[in-house]
């Protein structure tokens, strides 16, 4: 370090303030939370064990599981619908179709949930137009269950997803979907042989975000769910302010890093994803 | 398959979903201003007139919601300037720095984006019980600066990879000092993307839902906050009233930077 140009110096200087802050006040935080789980209440792996053990966690494990997955595939569908019909657009439509996308896009995250529960709710607004119009006689359960959550959780991601993958679709050379139409292949064929392939990197990309983002996601299924769609994130959220578990809180904290740590270090194995993370270097 | 129905599979069938799909994702947003125009006093459509008492009660400050906002805009605009700073030094530094070090910051310093907060606010709930810094100003804003340091350096970045290195080199070698490189060269060149990383900073401070609501409780309402209990607690129509004004705040800027911008980037091209 001594051997820095005075010039160097100061570059490294100015990386300081923000190695100090990240540091000190968000990787120690974090690491903390991993030796928790080790040492409260008592040193071991008593809280993995109890963990394991649990049915109640059982439960929550299975519930974050089948919704998250749920939810990436349902999402990744729909998505990759809106961002293929975006490339194809005239700009002028194309600016009305982006606007339909990054107003839900920027709206806070409890606007929409609140906005869902005023659709869904037993005397909301889809069962009074269902019920009045003579559709159905009974009102349907469609929130606070994990039907409710679901269609939450999809309208928070697509937004995300896609405009991930529009922004990979857009990068497709147009003159290889030209040569493939000139040689005769069907618009089936060209979506299927061409497109798809060439959407693979953006798909993947979008997908780990999405899997990501719904297995800690708090916001959404909380009040959506009510409750009674207990996903992991809420339940950590329950036993550090209500019953005080610190120790399962920790552990199960510690499980989902690490889970999400795995899928990341499995998916920086694609050049597109550690191009996006290195980035902004010279 | 008959030619027509071909066609059809082809051509409409696409569209018609997108366009379905996009409606699924605006039109569900717009049903809270029709609520926050009803007449009675609990969660419906104005099936029996229009009336504006639920924005009105936005202005009684004994209802609570304008302390929460100015409380959320303080806090945002103190941590977007404080995370703004740091990231711009962060970026420069990193930039012209030459070394492993500022790649392995830069890892740590983004993964906010993809750590799930929840896992964050245990921690934070017993770094600040230990300080006692629950519920306090400082406290969320250093939570708030440390989550929105991400997008800004990611901001502040995309415009660096834009200058040319060439530009500090002839600085440096017409004999140009530290600071007047860093302050005087690189900086001007990227006040677009530090502005941007400025607003990004803003709104996730303005947004921040999951790590506040377990540093805080009773002293500390931010606007986020104020809306979860609402939402939680009961089924207030004003609640649908500052959903109305957020939403269409949120449509005023989206267009603002959809014309306004759009004109200055065509002008300086």
């Amino acid at each position: 370090m001594f051997a820095m140009s005075s010039f160097q110096r100061w570059a490294f200087g100015l990386t300081v303030p923000a190695a100090l802050l990240t540091i000190c006040l968000y990787v120690v935080p974090i690491l903390q939370v991993l030796a928790l789980s080790f040492t409260e209440p008592t040193f071991g792996i008593g809280n993995y064990v109890e963990m394991f053990g649990s049915a109640a966690i059982g439960r929550v494990v299975r519930t974050t599981i089948i919704v998250a997955a749920v939810t990436t595939a349902l999402t990744i569908v729909m998505s990759y619908a809106v961002a293929f019909a975006l490339v194809h657009m005239r700009p002028g439509v194309r600016r009305v179709a982006l606007f339909m996308v990054m107003v839900p896009f920027w709206v806070s995250v409890l606007v929409r949930a609140f906005a869902w529960i005023t659709i869904l709710r037993r005397n909301g607004v889809l069962n009074s137009a269902l019920v009045g119009s003579g559709a159905i006689a009974e009102p349907l359960e469609l929130v606070y269950n994990q039907f409710g959550v679901i269609v939450g959780m999809v309208h928070y991601m697509m937004p995300f997803a896609i405009l991930l993958l529009y922004a990979n679709l857009s990068e497709i050379d147009p003159r290889i979907i030209q040569a493939a139409r000139s040689l005769g292949a069907r618009p089936v064929t060209i979506f299927t042989r061409v497109w798809l392939p060439l959407s693979v990197p953006g798909l993947a990309i979008a997908s780990l975000f999405i899997v990501i983002f719904s297995l800690g996601f708090l916001v959404t299924p909380a009040i959506l769910g009510a409750g009674r769609v207990l996903m992991v994130a809420e339940y950590i959220s329950v036993q550090i302010s209500s019953t005080l578990r610190w120790g399962v809180a920790t552990a199960l904290s510690t499980t989902l890093l690490l889970v999400v740590g795995v899928l990341v270090a499995v998916a920086a194995r694609s050049p597109a994803l550690r191009a996006a993370f290195e980035g902004g270097r010279r | 398959m008959s030619p027509r129905l071909r066609r059809v599979g082809e051509r409409w069938l696409p569209w018609t979903a997108a366009w379905l799909l996009l409606a699924f994702l605006f039109v569900p947003v717009l049903v809270v201003v029709p609520v926050a125009l009803t007449a009675k006093d609990y969660l419906s459509l104005p099936t029996t007139g229009i009336s504006f008492q639920h924005f009105a009660s936005l202005a009684d400050w004994r209802a609570g919601w304008l302390p929460s906002i100015l409380t959320s805009l303080g806090i945002a605009l103190a941590s977007s300037i404080v995370a703004t700073g740091v990231s711009a030094a962060f970026a420069i530094g990193a930039w012209v720095y030459a070394g492993r070090w500022p790649s392995i910051l830069r890892i740590i310093l983004l993964s906010p984006l993809i750590v799930p907060p929840i896992i964050y606010a245990v921690g934070m709930v017993r770094l600040w019980s230990k300080l006692s810094l629950l519920d306090s100003w400082l406290g969320v804003t250093i939570v708030h600066v440390i989550l929105a340091m991400p997008l800004a350096v990611l901001a502040i970045g995309a415009s660096l990879s834009n200058l040319d290195p060439r530009l500090v080199q002839a600085a440096r070698s017409l004999g140009a000092r530290p600071p007047t490189v860093f302050g005087k060269v690189i900086l001007p060149n990227i006040l677009p993307g530090t502005i941007a990383g400025a607003i990004l900073a803003f709104i996730v401070s303005w947004d921040e839902i999951t790590v506040t609501l377990f540093i805080t409780s009773r002293r500390l309402v931010t606007l986020p906050r104020k809306i979860w209990t609402s939402i939680a607690d009961a089924v207030d129509p004003a609640l649908a009233a500052i959903a109305t004004v957020m939403l269409v705040v949120t449509i005023i800027c989206l267009l603002l930077r959809m014309t306004v911008w759009e004109r200055l980037a065509q002008r300086r091209s």
